[in-house]
Formats: structure tokens, sequence, C-alpha cells
């Protein structure tokens, strides 16, 4: 569903990706793990057509991104840590913006349900502004997903979350992966990124440096892995210095 | 992944999306009032200043109206433009509405389409207002044509340079110093043209015929611009 | 086209050009001095319209190739297209500079004025002013990227002011005369160039709007050179603080 080959990115002369090769497999659940300034934000912006690699081959869903990027956009939401929502509308008013950007049919009915999904109907009428960092997170998820996406693609989705709306998070992004959704997530946040997912890829340094099977690890050995992962460029740094 | 397996791209209404940006903005402006607010509470100051500026002299003032009505206009306009924009950067929703399967000219014909709207509510304002203070016909027909012909223009270059500005360092100094002289021309034309009908006798066609067509030809090539190139302005 | 431009070995074009251009200047002074007939009504001041015609034409070629350059640039993006674009406007802002000045020097005599707020005279400060505004929408963003697509949005959109500008001269009966037309066709009042009455300015003009384009081209060669050193030496630096860093 997402094939990354050789992708690399480069600001200037500043190189953030430098040649990742991934494949996500329709309905799978990765998750991509990595320190801060790793590039898992800008690698997943890219996949979300949102910004146009530097050279590598990207296919979504089968379609060549950036080539065919409108084609492809029907098919993927993605939440991001930020909301992206207006602030001064109401939450259905927010969502029917959206389901009339994706042209939906059964408008109406659809938002409702959204709003139901997520535990929102009753504060549909009230303005984004006055909601709670766990309430704007819900709503985003809710505009994610309005469109019955293919593809959802997450950037650390769990920020700032309290408990309530974690375990809502997990419970939602469980019944997606059930419904058949290939998700993408990104997230520095080590035991969460585990749960849930079927792989976990780790990136360093703008390459992937170790994908591993849910199953072959345990919370344990996998935080073990990615010390060592990361630590051990940093340390043949310190031998040459 | 083969050609066969690819998923379905969708084709989507170009009008669709155009009417859901500008009933978006309508929303946003039905919640908050700040660009019509501000932008009226901009012009009728300016009114009230003109007025007292040229005191001394009722004549030189009711001379001058004409082009304090097109200032005006000018300069709420930014405001107005500023606001609208803004809205969109603070919130970042920007970044979702690009991920919709929409083509970014509509978001382009959207804007323009709902910043006129605001803009000549203002004007239907400031109309009646300038006509009692200095006593000149602004309400003619003719007048009210011009002054839609030349929103048009001045909005379409306004949205384009707008959403330019509104991505730099130093936006709200920026806007005015670059949409003042691109939408000059515009403006002095159809200030010419509104001067004329205001004017105790009415002009003949031949007197005012360039002015209203280069504000026409002006109208479309902006439009036209901006309509081109507004993807390369969202987009990464 | 972008890399074949950027290949150009321009240390070899540009000191030929430059040549080129000296040359063509000391013609074009001596056709526009001794060439040139004296004209009937104004005499000798007459032939600053030689410089002044010369220099509006070719600033709204080069304001034409900079609306070229912008159109490339955003199909596909290549940093040769940005710096012709820059170079194209300020060459287009000198030689719009030139005809501004030059036409308020000739006019003076006739009109009794420096200057005076006729359509064509607003609508040439109009052009100015916009692309004088281009160097600062650059200069206020630092993304390289988006400012290069910025500034070619800009320089399509602006271009309108161009069109304008020289539509104005042709079309409108103003203070200022129109040259390529009947002689008749000149403003009410103040001016008495009776327009091109011979073959002789006829090849005058041609001469002088030719030195200028190969001005223009000199100019942009060496402009498009001096950004290539630019680029190289901060290509450098940046490579010697890498450098540094490793170690």
């Amino acid at each position: 569903m997402i094939k990354i080959s050789g992708v690399t990115k480069k600001y200037g002369m500043n190189a953030v990706l430098r040649g990742v090769d991934l494949h996500v497999r329709p309905g799978e659940f990765v998750t991509l793990v990595g320190s801060n300034g790793a590039g898992k934000t800008t690698l997943l912006r890219i996949v979300a057509t949102l910004m146009k690699q530097s050279d590598g081959e990207l296919l979504v869903g089968g379609w060549s991104i950036p080539g065919d990027a409108e084609k492809v956009r029907r098919h993927i939401g993605m939440v991001s840590h930020q909301a992206l929502l207006y602030g001064d509308m109401t939450a259905a008013e927010n969502l029917d913006f959206f389901a009339r950007l994706y042209q939906l049919d059964h408008r109406q009915e659809r938002v409702a349900e959204a709003l139901q999904m997520v535990g929102l109907l009753a504060r549909q009428r009230d303005p984004v502004r006055s909601f709670s960092r766990g309430m704007l997170q819900r709503l985003t998820i809710a505009r994610a997903t309005l469109h019955e996406p293919d593809v959802l693609l997450l950037d650390e989705p769990y920020t700032g979350l309290d408990q309530e709306a974690t375990r809502l998070l997990d419970d939602l992004l469980s019944r997606e992966s059930e419904k058949g959704r290939t998700i993408f997530m990104i997230t520095h946040d080590l035991a969460r990124g585990l749960d849930l997912c079927q792989r976990i890829a780790i990136l360093n340094r703008g390459r992937i440096a170790r994908i591993v099977e849910r199953q072959e690890v345990n919370a344990a050995e996998f935080l073990a892995l990615y010390g060592d992962v990361t630590r051990s460029v940093k340390e043949r740094k310190g031998a040459q210095g | 992944m083969t050609e066969e397996n690819k998923l379905a791209s969708g084709n989507l209404s170009y009008m669709a999306t155009v009417r859901a940006i500008v009933w978006k903005d309508l929303t946003m402006e039905w919640h908050t009032g700040q660009i019509l607010s501000v932008m009226l509470v901009f012009s009728l100051t300016a009114a009230i200043i003109y007025n007292f500026a040229l005191y001394g002299s009722l004549a030189a003032a009711r001379d001058a109206s004409t082009g304090f009505l097109w200032v005006t206009i000018l300069l709420a306009g930014t405001l107005g433009l500023n606001r609208s924009l803004m809205a969109e950067q603070e919130n970042r929703s920007l970044e979702a509405i690009l991920m919709a399967p929409i083509d970014r000219s509509a978001i382009y014909v959207g804007k323009v389409i709902s910043v006129i709207i605001f803009t000549l509510a203002m004007e239907a304002i400031l109309v009646p207002i300038f006509t009692a203070f200095f006593n000149k016909p602004f309400w003619r027909p003719q007048v009210l044509f011009i002054l839609i012909l030349g929103t048009i223009g001045y909005v379409a270059a306004g949205v384009l340079i707008t959403s330019m500005t509104v991505q730099t360092r130093t936006r709200e100094v920026l806007l005015p110093v670059l949409l003042l002289p691109l939408t000059l021309p515009v403006v002095l034309a159809a200030a010419q043209v509104t001067a004329a009908y205001v004017a105790a006798v009415p002009p003949e066609w031949s007197e005012v015929q360039f002015a209203v067509s280069l504000v026409v030809a002006y109208d479309i090539f902006m439009v036209t611009a901006g309509f081109l190139t507004y993807h390369y302005v969202v987009e990464e | 086209m972008a890399e074949r431009i950027d290949r150009m070995n321009l240390n070899r074009i540009v000191p030929i050009l430059n040549w080129a251009a000296g040359i063509m200047i000391l013609i074009s002074l001596v056709v526009i001095f001794f060439y040139a007939p004296v004209e009937s009504t104004m005499g000798n001041v007459q032939r600053i319209f030689y410089f002044h015609v010369g220099g509006a034409w070719v600033a709204a070629v080069a304001f034409f190739v900079a609306l070229l350059s912008g159109v490339f640039y955003l199909r596909k993006p290549a940093k040769i297209w940005d710096t012709i674009a820059v170079g194209s406007v300020e060459i287009g802002l000198v030689f719009t500079s030139m005809t501004i000045v030059s036409g308020s020097v000739w006019g003076r005599p006739a009109w009794l004025t420096w200057w005076t707020w006729s359509p064509r005279l607003t609508s040439i400060t109009v052009m100015w002013l916009v692309y004088v505004a281009y160097f600062m929408l650059r200069g206020a963003i630092e993304d390289e990227d988006r400012r290069s697509r910025f500034a070619a949005v800009y320089v399509i959109a602006g271009f309108v002011t161009v069109i304008i500008t020289y539509l104005s001269i042709r079309l409108l009966r103003d203070i200022h005369p129109v040259i390529l037309g009947e002689a008749s066709e000149t403003a009410q009042g103040l001016q008495e160039f009776s327009g091109i009455d011979s073959g002789k300015m006829v090849i005058s003009l041609n001469v002088s709007v030719l030195t200028f384009t190969v001005l223009y081209l000199t100019w942009l060669a060496n402009r498009l050179r001096l950004q290539r050193l630019l680029d190289d030496a901060a290509e450098l630096k940046t490579r010697v603080m890498t450098r540094l860093q490793q170690q």
C-alpha cells in the first residue's frame, strides 16, 4: 500500500532523509520510531503528499507520488499532533466543511456518526476553541477518518493526551485496524508505539536502521535494541574523536 | 503494485469545492465578525478624518471624495485580506485542506469570492456614507458597477499576494508594500471612472471607455494569473 | 534547457559580450549624434528620444524575459531560472529609471514641467514600483525554494503593469507623444515632436534599440557569472565548515 524506495530529502546542504526503504502492506499497522530530528515527520509529510521528496520513489495505493498525488489524496487521512481545525467554528461545522471538501454523500449523517464515534456528539455545537487537548485529538481523528480513507497516517498522536484520551485513541486505532485500514504511525513514545502495531521500524540518521515484527520482541528487548541502534553510531564517533 | 491494484481516483466537482470554501469563510465570519468589523471601523474612521481634513474647503473635499473612497477601499482591503488569510495560517488549517483531493486553484477562487463578498459589504456601507458626507451621487448605477469591477481585480491580486505574504517573516508590513503598487492600475482607472460618473454632468462613453476596458482587462489578467499560479503559492 | 544554459561557459562569453557592448555603444553614440537628422521642431534636444525609446523597449523585453523565467521555474525548478529573473528585473529597473529620467529631461522644454501625473507617466512609475517591490518580497523570505517560487509568481502577476504601460502609450492621448503612428496622434497642448519623419531616424532608432539589447544581454551574462561565483563561494564555505566540524 505504501512503498517507499530510496527516498531522500535535502534542505539545502542538510540531508534529513538519506535513502529510506520501507514497504507497508495493505491492512498493516506499522509504527516508525526514532529520536527527534531523525526525519520521521518529514517522511510522513512526504507520504501524506504535503511535501515532495528530493529523490527516490514513493508509491501510495499504486499511485506514484508526487506525480499522481491528486489521485490518491481521497484515500489518505492524517492525524497530526496539531489540530488543524478552525477554532472559531463548532465541531459539527468543522466536520461539515471537510465533508464538503471530500464531497461525501449524506453529509449530515456521516458527521453525526463520526462525532458519535469519538464521543463528541454532545459537544457538536461548541466552538472548537473551547475543547481540551484530548477532545481536539478526538475531533481530529473524526476529521481524518470521515472520508473512510484506506490509509491512515498518524504523527505523534499521543502527545499531550491524558489517560482517558489515550485509551480512547487506542480503542479507535485498533478498531480502524480491524476495519482493514493501513496505518502508518510515527512516535517517539516507545511503549505506546509497540502495543498496537504489527511491525516497528527504527529511523536513524535519515535511514531505516531496523525493522522488527511485533511478535518477535517484547517491550524490554525492543527498548534495548533501540538503544543499541541509536547509540552505536554515537559511540563510533566518540571513538574517533 | 501493479496497474490493476491502484485505488480508484475520484473526480470531484470544482464548483462544489469553491462553494465549500466560500461557505466556510462566511461561517467563520458569522462567528467572529473579525473581517467586517476591522474593515468597517477603519473605513468609517477614515471617512470622518477626510471630512475634517478638508473642513475648511467644502469644494476641495467634494472634489477629492472619489479619491478618498478608493483609498479607503484600498487600505481597508488590505486589512480584510490579511485577516482572512491569517485565519488559515493561524489554524494551520491549510494543510488539512491541501490533503483533500481538490484543485488548488479552487481554494483561490473560493477565497477571492468570499473576500469580494466582504469587501462589497463594506462598500455598501461606504456608499451611503460618502454620498451623505460629500454630497455626491455615489449611488449612481454606473458607479456601483465600476465599484464591483474594480473590487474584483483588487481582490484577485490581493488574495494571490496575501497568500504569499502570510508565509513570510514580515507579513503585515510587507502586504501593503507589495499590493499597493500592483493594484494601483485598477484602482486609479476605477477611480477615474467613478469621478466621471459622480460629476454633475455624466460623461460620454468615449471618455471613460479606455479606463473601463483597462479595469476589465486587469480583472481578467489577475484572475487568470492567480488561477494558474496559486498552486505554487500554497504547495511546497 | 536549464542545464544547457547552466553549462554555458560564461567565462568565454562574458568578455566577448563586454567588447560587443562597448563597440555598439560607441557606434550608436556616433549614429545618434552625427548620423541622425536634426529634428525640425525640437532641435537637438530630440536626440534624447533614441535613448528614451531604446531604454523603454529593452525594459519591456527584460521584464518579459523575467516573466518567462518565472514560468519556467514554476514548471521545473532550477536555480538558473531564478537568477535570470533576478538579473532581468534588476536590469529592467535600470532601463526603466533611465526611461523615466530621460523622458522627464526631454519633456521639460516642451511641457514646461519636469513631471505630471498623466496616465502614461503614472503607469510607468507604477511599473517601476512594482518591480522594486520584487526585491522586498525576496528579502522577506529565507527559504530558498520558497523565495524563488514566490518571486516567480510575483513576476508573472506584476507583468500586468508592463502591459498597461505600453498599451497606454499606444492607445491614449496624452501629453506623452506617440511616435509610431500618425504624426497627428499627439497630445493636446504642450509637445511638438512631430513623429518619425525620415528613414534616417528609423535607422538611428533601430541602432539604439539594438545597442540597448546587446547591453541587456551583456549585463545579464555578467550577472549570471556573478551569481555562479557567489554560489560556488557559498558551497565552498559550507564544505569547509562541515570539514572543520568533523574534526
